[in-house]
């Protein structure tokens, strides 16, 4: 009878064991794989690309590398000879046109006090309208030499943001052609956090969520909290061809990889002395506000 | 407490460090209960060891995580 208490008492003892190692096992487990976090986190920055509005040599570049500039700084400047020319010229223009305008009313004045014995009723009623197209050509040289102002003003290419100049390649001497970029300025007000997320995990995350982040291999630990999450990903599974047919990947039916998909993180909170850096590496934690 | 550690440079997750904190424990709890004399009141010492060192390493997780 002592005998078979005591074996009960071993296995029991021996099988509570196994179950608290269990459900302690499964506990860890759906902490690790299903919380909403991930190592695959950045941090972003909306970055602008300064072109010039208009073409031509770079003459000087007033920015170094790295600087950081407030928004109507002068970054760098064109050669304006071309464009001074450009403004002379329509200067001249509208001061011709304007000397047409006048010699073509007087000419409309004097012709309408003539009677038919004199000057024809076609000439005298066309007068009329010549006046008017030289005020029309008054205009346009007007909107002319507006324009080449315009011109001259752009070739002071200025910041549309607070930020740093960043990756500065700019010489002077290059040729800058109007529109294509010739260097980036990161926006200083633009920081955020993408989140790389699993796409099993997305379910446990809600906008407006709590969420910490850490930089890579450090102490730091920035707050914010999820600003929204992006409503598609690529399919990469399915690129067309040439003849815009499906291209379907064979994929294993066993091992499957979970896509990422970004959620985007707003920063709340950053320790005084931490200098973001667009690119950086980070962990995303999100503390689900349920 | 953060989800990785560097090791040499090399990030690992923090779960190793529990790991073999679990072991040490272990071999300690494993010393102790052998002195005790704990071990005849169990079926299957190998299957209650397993869990013990289960146990402590899920525990230890659970606390990191």
């Amino acid at each position: 009878m002592k005998d078979l208490y005591k074996h009960i008492l071993r296995i029991s003892l021996t099988l509570m064991i196994v179950a608290v190692a269990i459900i302690l096992g499964h506990m860890l487990w759906v902490r690790y794989m299903d919380s909403p976090w991930t190592r695959d986190g950045r941090v972003r920055a909306d970055v602008v690309n300064i072109a010039s509005d208009v073409s031509g040599l770079v003459t000087e570049v007033v920015v170094r590398d790295n600087q950081f500039v407030k928004k109507g700084d002068l970054l760098f400047r064109i050669d304006a000879e071309r464009y001074h020319h450009s403004l002379e010229e329509a200067e001249a223009r509208l001061q011709q046109r304007k000397i047409t305008l006048a010699l073509k009313r007087g000419q409309s004045t004097r012709r309408a006090m003539l009677d038919d014995q004199v000057i024809s009723r076609e000439d005298r009623e066309d007068s009329d309208l010549v006046t008017l197209a030289a005020k029309a050509d008054l205009d346009q040289a007007l909107a002319e030499r507006d324009h080449a102002k315009l011109n001259l003003q752009r070739t002071e290419v200025r910041a549309p943001v607070d930020g740093w100049v960043s990756n500065l390649l700019v010489r002077p001497g290059d040729y800058a052609q109007a529109g294509a970029a010739k260097l980036a300025l990161i926006d200083q007000k633009s920081y955020w956090v993408y989140g790389y997320f699993e796409e099993h995990k997305l379910h446990l995350i809600h906008l407006n969520d709590p969420v910490e982040i850490r930089l890579l291999g450090t102490d730091i630990v920035l707050k914010g909290h999820v600003e929204s999450i992006a409503r598609g990903i690529t399919d990469r599974d399915n690129p067309t061809d040439v003849r815009l047919l499906a291209n379907v990947n064979p994929s294993f039916n066993w091992v499957r990889l979970a896509q990422r998909v970004p959620v985007r993180v707003h920063i709340d909170e950053i320790p005084a002395g931490v200098e973001l850096v667009a690119g950086m590496t980070c962990s995303v934690i999100v503390h689900p506000a349920s | 407490m953060p989800r990785e550690i560097a090791l040499l440079d090399a990030l690992m997750p923090t779960l190793i460090l529990a790991f073999i904190a679990a072991l040490l424990l272990y071999w300690l709890l494993d010393k102790v209960l052998v002195w005790l004399g704990v071990y005849q009141f169990i079926w299957y010492r190998a299957l209650f060891r397993l869990s013990l060192f289960s146990c402590l390493f899920c525990a230890l997780g659970l606390l990191i995580y």
